[in-house]
This record gives structure tokens, C-alpha cells and sequence, in this order.
């Protein structure tokens, strides 16, 4: 994983979103929302089903319509580029775990990751690195990835944005659907991913794992902040507890 | 309405005193128009209403055509008689090309009507009976005691009278119950089976009426000229009159009258230069599906809309909801109402369910928790009849109903509400609960035809009975608006009231409070503990702890496909494996 | 049995044909999900364009063909993009939609070419070859062929490619594809493009087979979408399973029905469909609530 991880810590940058906000006909999802990922660091979005969590991460990258006033990577401007042009800007997009191609091979859903890169010794190598992460997909490689388990669909979908190299990672409820144990993995990864710099944006509805995985977090209703914090405080905030915690 | 009934009777006037203004070629041309609108709303019913790919609409027409044909000319009968006979024949027609519809949709319908419609093509210019490619020439003048109907301009009469008989009758299917379910499962044929609607009815309905109305068209089509052969019900006619609905607009039966009506007119202006009209209207269809999809009768109203933005719907506001009367003694209280014995589920080797088992009682609120993805909304699918289980047997009201078609279960009782909602968008608020409201049988819809008083005094009745539901739920505000246009929570609290609206005996919520902010989440609780007060037992999926908790009496927990913990809810939030799975081990040592 | 073989051996050329045809309709199922009902005009187009080339133009017939298909690949370019609105949103408008381009293409055919018909002499020796007492046409051969490398192109830009992977990966999931940088309309227009190309490749194999009119493209293009249902939409293996079953079961309902091989062919089509809508090769796919 050294190549991975050596270009992440070098370059890393903050990712700033001031003021997003997203409409779907008459319905606001996603109401003037501001948060900040400070290089290599872990920030969670936590909330309810339908609070506007999964809005906020396709607002980002771009693929649904938004309005944001600022949206910057490092000192790049984000607010008008293309979500197809996001990972050339090494960001990264893990969807929920069901959208991977379920049609092709699990190689070639990873291939794809690198799909702006060539696809030449340096893509091989990093397959590698991506395999000996997830050794199952190694396992795997010919197998339809739709014929994939969900725990297994997850890894893949982490897997192919990792193909792309990124310095910054969107995940988009990767706990869902897995097991408590595979949950355990999921986080094993996500602490890996940190160690080795990359900065991640983390979406759940499992506040412990998003607890465990990042610094800081935000708590969303209705598109709005709620509640922000370290993940430290927020996990003994008595409201927090009551309401994502059923404590 | 005033208004209406003048605007009616000048039209009526007008249509009446036409034949006065125009040479006998132009009558001709008007009576040929009359034919291809019946044609066109017969299309309409079934494709725009329906929803239903019909590219078979011409083949009814030359069978209704044909059919008159052979009957007068080659059996020597009456021409009343043989067009009875022709319409009878056209409607067994009708159910046999729309048998395809009960299992493919879409696309795949298109080229299996096309198919059938080429077929028939196929058929007529081979068949002797049919008179081979030249045709059927020499068919009777229809007879009606002392009117010549060999006249055109007489003919125009008769075929005005019909067509405005056909056309009024659409008008009033599209207007009340009939034409409010195929709506429904033209939107969303899923959500309308789990209220109850019999999709698989419902659609070989709307073939039967696009067969009815091209009968009637073939027949009318055989009087006036007395001639057919198959060309006049080539691909390039079904062609011509799909664009008159779609430009028309498909889901208005007035829209696709126009369509019919232009789109003739112009051709028969460019009668000289066929291909200029047929580019022209080819070139017409694309800019339609692209920039006007509702066509020209969706205009008015896109204008509307597009002229007094911000002005609509602002004003309405959310009632509070008026509990339902308590019963005393919830029927067949202790009972269990819905047994699952073992459910597995399977897609494609990925376990959903695996030997998931449930005792439901009869008058309890049962929670079902568990982390997303757990299997909750697949065992729904599983309980409501949207899936077959790979193994295992579900029980409801001490009946099997293993793999039971929806709409079957949701007459037997039960109700449900999704996780994304599914209201039908093309609905309004009110409409959507009439569909639910709605519980007669469609092969009832002879009613149409035989007790057209009885089909709207129910109606009637209907509407009454959906303007209280509204009341009960804070929602007459809304009832005219498309529920798409509503804010999140008042669209799940219409998803609620229509789910109630059919009167279950087992109601079914996925996530009802996914979305909500605190103030709706507390309402949320108090229509529900009233909707079980009222005697229906009530099954919540819901991911909002606290809610579950105050709510459920008892609560099952799934995670990874399988019953991990049941009980009440303070004796499952101890239970070890619950807290592992869903609130995290880390919390219970801190908290 | 002499019969039996002729007859399977007159229904596989034109059945090459309809699994070109078949082809063009799944690659842009398999890479857009769209279904292109003005594919069967396509063909028309091509045909009209290779054998004009070929007869009035007097190139040789490869090169005919090469052009045809580069001239219909720029009609597919069009339809795609003026349709693109709608890519991802409405799939029936979208159906429609192809069908007003079909009766566009339709009359412009009409336009340049007139009504009436031209018959394409083949460029390949007329006569049949003898074989275990069977005698096969040789530009039958041709066809089967040209069919064999068109397929096998296809299998390998689909498979051994980046873009016809990317092409694949738009169709099951446009956005997951946005997200790791595919441009999903390149590449629809390019899957438009290739399903044009073989439209034209189709039309223009068939015209020395068949009498080049205005109605060509029409029964060419339902019989290959049927073979293309029938081997399961958007499986390129069957469509030309699809093409060479249709092309056999219309050459047996042509010996045993005569005029009425269409009627028979179009109700045993839908028969098959009702009793296995996916297909041969078809996937079946779960609806989610």
C-alpha cells in the first residue's frame, strides 16, 4: 500500500462546502449546509434514513443539482466541475454498497476505477495493492460481481474507488446491509485508509461505526445541521444516545 | 360549470351545422377524421390512461373493418348484425393480443403488438376470405329506416352521434373508478397492486377497450367505404395515428381528439406531397416526447404553471389529525393475525431472509428493527406478496397466503406503505386515496355500460367518503394538489391516510418516520397508536429507536436475514446480541 | 431430410442478417437501455446507401459498405443527441421518441430514393456450391461470414476493451460510471453510433439478398428485435442465437405456411415470449420495492 499512501500524505488538502443546498422537485433534502474535511482527517455525517445524508455526498460530488456557494478542494475551485471530472481531482466516490457493476467481472468493476488512468503496469500494481487488501476480491476476480455477497459488494465498491488513487474518499453508508462482523471489517479498513492519509467523508446510519472511524462528525435532520462535534463528545451526548442509539 | 355546458352546446351547434358549409369532399374528409378520433381515443384509454403499449390499435380497426366486410358481403347478413358480430369479434381479438400484456410491459409489449398487428396484415392480404390484396369492395350501404346513409353528409350524423357517444363514455371511465385505477397503475403498477387494484384485470381492460373502440371505427370505416383492403391498416397507419396521441397528448382523451384531428387536417393539406407530411410529423413527435411530453393538451397547463409559479399550493395547510373512535374489543384480539413460518429468501445467492420467523397478534403494534439492509423491507415484500419466498409459508387472518398476488392480499385485509414512498404522482391527493378507497371488483366495469346511474352514484359515494378520510388526517387542504409538490412529511402522511383508506385488518409501515423532524415523528406516534386503537394491527419497520421503543409492544430484530432478538422493547435492549449488532457494545460499556 | 437442411440452410443467411440487426438493438440495450425503434429505418438508410454507392457510384462493394456505415453512424450521432434529454429519465417517451425518428428516416427515404424498389445484383459469383448434396449460395457464405467477424469484433471491443467496459458499466449504473469519470453521453453516442453502423452493415449484406425498397428496413428490423428478445435483450450471444433461430423458423414457416409465414412467425415469437419473457439468455432481474 506504500505508493497509496506516500501520494496521499504528500498532497493531502481540505475540502470546504459552504452553503449546499439540494431541491427534488418542491422538496428541500439538503437546506445551506457548511462543513469542512481538514486534510487527512475523518469527518462523519450521521442521521436518520432520509434526513439527507446520501443528498449531501452526490451534492458534493455533483451528481445530483445543487446550489452551494462554496465548494473548494485545497485551492481548486469544485463548484463548477463535473462529477465525472471529480476523480481527476483525486476524489473519490464510494456509492452504497449495491451499485457496483453487477454485470462484468469484479476486475473489471475495478479496472474501471482507474478508468482516466491508462491501464498499464502502475494500474496492474495498484490492483495489487487493492487485492491484498481484499484478498476475497482476489478470489474473486472472474466472478460477476453481481453474484457478489453485500459484504463483498462493499469491498469492491471501496476497492474501485481506491483504483483511482484519491487523496480524498466519499463513502456513502458503507456499513449497509453487513453484518456486525463485516461492519468490524468495514471499520478495520476505514481506520487503514486513515492511517495511510487519505481524508475521508464519511455518510451512516451506524453511529458507532461512524463514531469509531472519524474526529469529528455532524448530525443531520431535515437537511440541517442538528448537531456538530468531535465524534468523542457527540458519542456521550445524552441527545445523540436517545435518539441514534435508542439509549 | 355554467360555463361548460355553453361551451357544450356551442360546439354541439356547431358540429351540427357543419355538414352546411362544406363540398362533398370535404364532408368525406370529415368523416374519415371522426374515424381516426374514435380510433385515437381507444388509443388513448389503453396507452395514456392505461399505460399499456398498444401498436395493435390498426389491427382492431381492420379486424372491426374486415370483420363487417366478410359478414355482409361473403355471409350475406345484415350490416347492424355483422357489425354487432364485427365489434364482438374485434374485443376476442382485443383479449387475445393483450393476453402478452399480463407478462411482459413496456418495450416488449410494443414489438409483440407490433408483431400481432403485422400478423394480421399478414393474414388479410393472403386470406381468400379477406379477399387477398385487393381486397373487399361491394359492401352494403348500412340501412336505417328513412335516412340514406349512402349520403356522406347523412353518414356525417350518424357517425357524429356515435363518435360523441364513445368519446363522452371515455370521458366518463377516465373521470371516475375505472379510469382512476388504471391511472393508478399506469403510475406505478406496484403501489397500485398492494392497494388492492387487480392489475392483470385492469390491463387486459385496457385492451379490451382500445379493441371496442377500433371495432367501433372498423365498422364505421366499412359503412362509409364501403370497401377495405390492407393497406388502409399498414404499420405506417398505426404510425401515424401513435403520433396523433402522443402530439395530441396521450393521457387526455380531449388531447388525443385534437391529435387525431390536426394531424389529419395537415395530411390532407399536404395530400399532394405525402412524405412532406409524414417528415413533418415525424419531425413533430420528436420535439414532443423532447420538449413537451405531455403534449398539446398538457400546455394549458405547463403554461399555467409556468406564468403563476409561487402563487399555487402556498396557501394550504396541515390540519391536525382527529383521532379515529376507539373500539372497545378489537376483533379477534389475542389471535395471531399474521404467521410467518420460516421465510428464506434468496436473489441470485445473496441470503435477504434466512428461516425468518413471526407471530403477529391480532390488535398489537410490532416493531421490526434492525441495521439497513437487515432484511426488513425484503420480509415485507415477502408478507405483503411482492416476492415469493424461497422457502417457508406466511399465514394471514389463518389463511395460507404464500405468494399471493398483492392486490388478492390487500382485499383480504392487509395494507402497506413503502420505505420511498410510492404515492402515483399523476394523481392528486384526493385521487390517490380514492384508489384505495376503491374496493369493487374490476370485471364489475360492465357497469359501465348497463348501470352507468349505479357506477356514479358510487362515485359519489366515494368522493364523500375520501373527503372524510382527508378531514381525519388534516389533509382537505391538499386534496386537489399532486402530492409530489408536497413537503416530505404531509406526502407520508398522505402515503398513511391511503393505506387506512383501505380499510385493512393488518396495516404495514416501512420506515414512516424516515425523513420526519421531531414534531411529525410525535404525531406520527399518535396516529398510529389511534390507527391500532381503531381495531387494525399495526407492523412498523423503523430505523428511529425512540420511536419504536414508546410505540411497539413488542419489538423483533433482524440483522443479516435473521431474527436476532424478540420481546418487549426493554427486555430486547438488553439483550446482548441486539446490542452487538445494532446499538454498539462500546456504548453500553460507556454509557 | 434433404429438405429439412436446405430449408435450415436458406433460413441461417437471412437469419445472419437478422442477427445483425439483433445486434444493434442489444449493444445499444446493453450499453443505454434503450430500445431503438427507429433501428429497422437505420437499416433501410444503410441499405439504400451501400447500394447506391455500389450501383450508381460504382465503388466496389466493401467500400460501399464502409461508407454506409460511417453515413449511418452520423444518423445515430443525431437521434442520440437530440434524445439525450431524456437518457436515464423516461424510458417509454424515449421509445417513442425513436419511433418519430423512424418515420422521419422513413420519409426522407422516400425523398431521396422514391417509392419504388431496386434490385442489387450480388458481387460474388452466382453459383451455388454443392455440398453432402445441398447447395448453398455463396454470397450466403459471404454473409455468414462478415455476420461471424462483426460478432466477434463486437464480443472483443465489448470485453477487451476500456470503453466498451466503461460502455457496459453506463448502462448498469450511470451514476457509479460518472462517478469514476466515464462521460456518459460520449459514450451512449458511441453505442449509438456502433448500433447504426451494424443497422447499415445489415441493410447493406441484405440487399443483394433481398429487393432493396422503402419497406426493407420495416420487416427487417421487428424480425430482429424479436430475435433479440428471443435470445434475451441485450445478450450478445443471443442475439445471433435469436437472429439464426428467427431466420429458421421463418424459413420453415415460408415452406409449410407460404404467404402466411409472417402470421405464423410472429405467433410462435409470441408465444415464446409469454412463456419466457427474458429470453434465451436473459437475466432476470429483481424489482425492488
Amino acid at each position: 500500500m506504500t505508493a497509496m499512501s506516500e501520494s496521499a500524505t504528500k498532497t493531502a488538502q481540505a475540502l470546504t462546502v459552504e452553503g449546499l443546498t439540494v431541491h427534488y422537485g418542491g422538496v428541500c433534502a439538503v437546506r445551506d449546509l457548511s462543513f469542512a474535511v481538514p486534510a487527512g482527517e475523518a469527518i462523519g455525517v450521521i442521521g436518520a434514513n432520509g434526513a439527507g445524508k446520501t443528498s449531501t455526498l452526490k451534492a458534493v460530488m455533483g451528481l445530483v443539482p445543487r446550489k452551494v456557494g462554496t465548494l473548494r478542494y485545497g485551492d481548486v475551485d469544485l463548484s463548477r466541475v463535473h462529477a465525472r471530472a471529480m476523480v481527476r481531482h483525486r476524489i473519490g466516490y464510494v456509492p452504497e454498497g449495491r451499485h457496483v457493476f453487477a454485470g462484468l467481472p469484479v476486475e473489471k468493476n475495478l479496472l474501471l476505477g482507474a478508468y482516466v488512468r491508462k491501464w498499464n503496469a502502475e494500474t496492474r500494481a495498484t490492483l495489487a495493492e487493492v487485492y491484498e487488501m481484499f484478498p476475497v476480491l482476489g478470489e474473486m476476480r472472474g466472478r460477476l460481481a453481481g453474484a457478489l455477497s453485500g459484504g463483498q459488494q462493499q469491498m469492491l465498491a471501496i476497492g474501485r474507488a481506491l483504483m483511482a488513487r484519491p487523496r480524498l474518499l466519499l463513502l456513502d453508508e458503507p456499513s449497509m446491509g453487513l453484518s456486525p462482523k463485516l461492519v468490524e471489517e468495514i471499520l478495520a479498513v476505514l481506520l487503514r485508509l486513515r492511517s495511510e492519509g487519505l481524508s475521508l467523508l464519511l455518510v451512516e446510519q451506524n453511529a458507532k461505526l461512524t463514531f469509531e472511524a472519524t474526529s469529528s462528525c455532524l448530525v443531520v435532520e431535515n437537511g440541517e445541521v442538528a448537531m456538530r462535534g468531535t465524534s468523542a463528545q457527540l458519542r456521550h451526548d445524552p441527545q445523540v444516545r436517545r435518539i441514534y442509539l435508542g439509549l | 360549470m355554467r360555463y361548460r355546458i355553453a361551451t357544450l352546446a356551442i360546439i354541439a351547434v356547431a358540429a351540427w351545422l357543419l355538414p352546411y358549409g362544406l363540398d362533398s369532399y370535404a364532408i368525406h374528409v370529415v368523416n374519415v377524421i371522426l374515424i381516426f378520433a374514435i380510433l385515437a381515443v381507444g388509443l388513448g384509454l389503453c396507452m395514456g390512461v392505461g399505460g399499456q403499449v398498444n401498436l395493435a390499435q390498426v389491427a382492431f380497426f381492420g379486424v372491426g373493418a374486415y370483420a363487417t366486410a366478410i359478414l355482409t358481403t361473403r355471409a350475406g347478413w345484415g350490416f347492424w348484425v355483422s357489425a354487432l358480430l364485427a365489434i364482438a369479434a374485434t374485443m376476442a381479438i382485443g383479449l387475445l393480443v393483450g393476453t402478452p400484456a399480463l407478462r411482459v410491459q413496456s418495450h416488449y409489449l410494443g414489438i409483440v403488438t407490433l408483431g400481432l398487428a403485422l400478423a394480421f396484415t399478414n393474414w388479410v392480404t393472403n386470406a381468400q376470405i379477406a379477399g387477398g390484396a385487393e381486397g373487399i369492395s361491394a359492401i352494403p350501404v348500412p340501412t336505417l329506416p328513412g335516412v340514406d346513409l349512402s349520403s356522406e353528409y347523412l353518414y356525417y350524423y350518424l357517425e357524429l352521434i356515435v363518435f360523441a357517444l364513445v368519446l363522452a363514455f371515455g370521458l366518463f371511465i377516465v373521470r371516475t373508478a375505472l379510469g382512476r385505477r388504471m391511472r393508478a397503475m399506469r403510475d406505478d403498477a406496484l403501489a397500485a397492486g398492494a392497494l388492492g387494484a387487480e392489475v392483470p384485470v385492469l390491463r387486459m381492460t385496457a385492451f379490451l377497450l382500445a379493441s371496442v373502440y377500433g371495432g367501433v371505427a372498423g365498422v364505421l370505416y366499412a359503412g362509409l367505404i364501403r370497401y377495405v383492403a390492407p393497406e388502409s391498416f399498414s404499420i405506417a397507419n398505426m404510425f401515424l395515428l401513435l403520433a396523433m396521441v402522443i402530439i395530441g397528448g396521450r393521457q387526455s382523451l380531449i388531447g388525443c381528439v385534437v391529435g387525431a384531428v390536426g394531424l389529419y387536417l395537415v395530411r390532407e393539406w399536404l395530400v399532394d406531397h405525402p412524405t412532406v407530411a409524414q417528415l413533418a410529423y415525424g419531425t413533430v413527435v420528436v420535439l414532443v416526447v423532447v420538449f413537451a411530453p405531455t403534449g398539446l393538451a398538457g400546455l394549458p397547463k405547463r403554461l399555467r404553471a409556468a406564468l403563476g409559479r409561487g402563487r399555487a399550493g402556498s396557501a394550504a395547510r396541515l390540519q391536525p389529525f382527529r383521532p379515529y373512535e376507539t373500539r372497545a374489543e378489537p376483533a379477534g384480539q389475542g389471535a395471531p393475525i399474521l404467521e410467518a413460518d420460516r421465510i428464506s429468501m434468496h436473489f441470485r445467492g445473496l441470503k435477504a431472509l434466512d428461516e425468518v420467523s413471526l407471530s403477529v397478534t391480532a390488535g398489537e403494534i410490532r416493531g421490526i428493527v434492525g441495521p439497513n439492509g437487515s432484511g426488513k423491507t425484503t420480509l415485507f415484500n415477502v408478507i405483503s406478496g411482492l416476492y415469493r419466498p424461497t422457502r417457508g409459508r406466511v399465514r394471514f387472518r389463518g389463511r395460507d397466503a404464500t405468494g399471493l398476488a398483492p392486490y388478492r392480499l390487500a382485499r383480504a385485509g392487509m395494507s402497506r406503505t413503502f420505505q420511498n414512498l410510492r404515492l402515483f404522482g399523476d394523481l392528486t391527493v384526493e385521487e390517490n386515496v380514492l384508489v384505495a378507497l376503491d374496493r369493487s371488483a374490476t370485471w364489475h366495469s360492465w357497469h359501465y355500460l348497463l348501470r352507468p346511474v349505479h357506477v356514479l352514484r358510487r362515485d359519489r359515494d366515494l368522493h364523500r367518503r375520501a373527503r372524510e378520510s382527508l378531514d381525519r388526517y388534516g389533509l382537505t387542504e391538499f386534496a386537489a394538489l399532486p402530492p409530489k409538490s408536497l413537503p416530505y412529511g404531509i406526502q407520508r402522511r398522505v402515503e398513511i391516510a391511503r393505506a387506512m383508506a383501505a380499510g385493512p385488518a393488518l396495516l404495514l409501515l416501512d420506515e414512516p418516520a424516515a425523513g420526519l423532524n421531531g414534531e411529525e415523528v410525535r404525531q406520527l406516534s399518535e396516529i398510529v397508536r389511534s390507527i391500532r386503537d381503531s381495531g387494525v394491527t399495526v407492523i412498523v419497520i423503523e430505523h428511529n429507536m425512540g420511536l419504536v421503543m414508546s410505540l411497539c409492544e413488542r419489538i423483533t430484530v433482524l440483522a443479516g436475514g435473521r431474527v436476532i432478538a424478540e420481546g418487549e422493547p426493554a427486555e430486547v435492549a438488553t439483550t446482548p446480541a441486539v446490542i452487538e449488532a445494532y446499538l454498539g457494545d462500546s456504548m453500553e460499556v460507556t454509557g | 431430410m434433404q429438405v429439412f437442411f436446405q430449408t435450415i440452410i436458406g433460413g441461417i443467411s437471412l437469419g445472419a442478417v437478422y442477427a445483425l440487426v439483433a445486434l444493434g438493438f442489444s449493444l445499444v440495450y446493453r450499453t443505454m437501455g434503450l430500445v431503438n425503434f427507429a433501428h429497422g429505418n437505420v437499416v433501410t438508410v444503410g441499405a439504400y446507401l451501400a447500394s447506391t454507392f455500389y450501383l450508381t457510384t460504382k465503388l466496389p462493394f466493401a467500400l460501399a459498405m464502409l461508407v454506409a456505415i460511417a453515413v449511418t453512424a452520423a444518423i445515430g450521432l443525431v437521434i442520440e443527441r437530440v434524445l439525450r434529454p431524456l437518457e436515464n429519465r423516461d424510458f417509454d417517451l424515449m421509445l417513442i421518441g425513436t419511433i418519430g425518428f423512424g418515420i422521419v428516416l422513413d420519409a426522407l427515404v422516400i425523398m431521396i430514393w422514391g417509392a419504388t424498389g431496386r434490385a442489387v445484383p450480388s458481387p460474388v459469383p452466382a453459383a451455388p456450391i454443392e455440398l453432402f448434396g445441398l447447395r448453398i449460395r455463396t454470397y450466403d457464405l459471404v454473409v455468414l461470414a462478415i455476420a461471424a467477424v462483426a460478432t466477434v469484433l463486437l464480443v472483443l471491443f465489448l470485453s477487451r476493451t476500456k470503453r466498451g467496459a466503461a460502455m457496459q458499466a453506463v448502462a448498469m449504473d450511470h451514476e457509479a460510471a460518472t462517478a469514476v469519470g466515464i462521460h456518459v453521453g460520449r459514450s451512449n453516442a458511441i453505442a449509438f453510433m456502433i448500433g447504426a453502423g451494424l443497422a447499415a452493415l445489415a441493410g447493406g449484406l441484405v440487399g443483394p439478398l433481398l429487393y432493396v425498397n422503402p419497406a426493407l428496413g420495416g420487416a427487417l428490423g421487428i424480425k430482429g428485435f424479436a430475435a433479440a428478445i428471443l435470445g434475451g435483450f441485450g445478450s450478445i450471444p443471443g442475439a445471433i442465437v435469436g437472429g439464426l433461430a428467427i431466420g429458421v423458423l421463418d424459413s420453415f414457416a415460408a415452406g409449410h405456411f407460404q404467404g402466411y409465414s409472417e402470421l405464423v412467425t410472429f405467433l410462435v415469437f409470441t408465444v415464446i415470449i409469454m412463456i419466457r419473457p427474458t429470453g434465451v439468455f436473459g437475466e432476470r432481474t429483481v424489482n425492488r420495492a
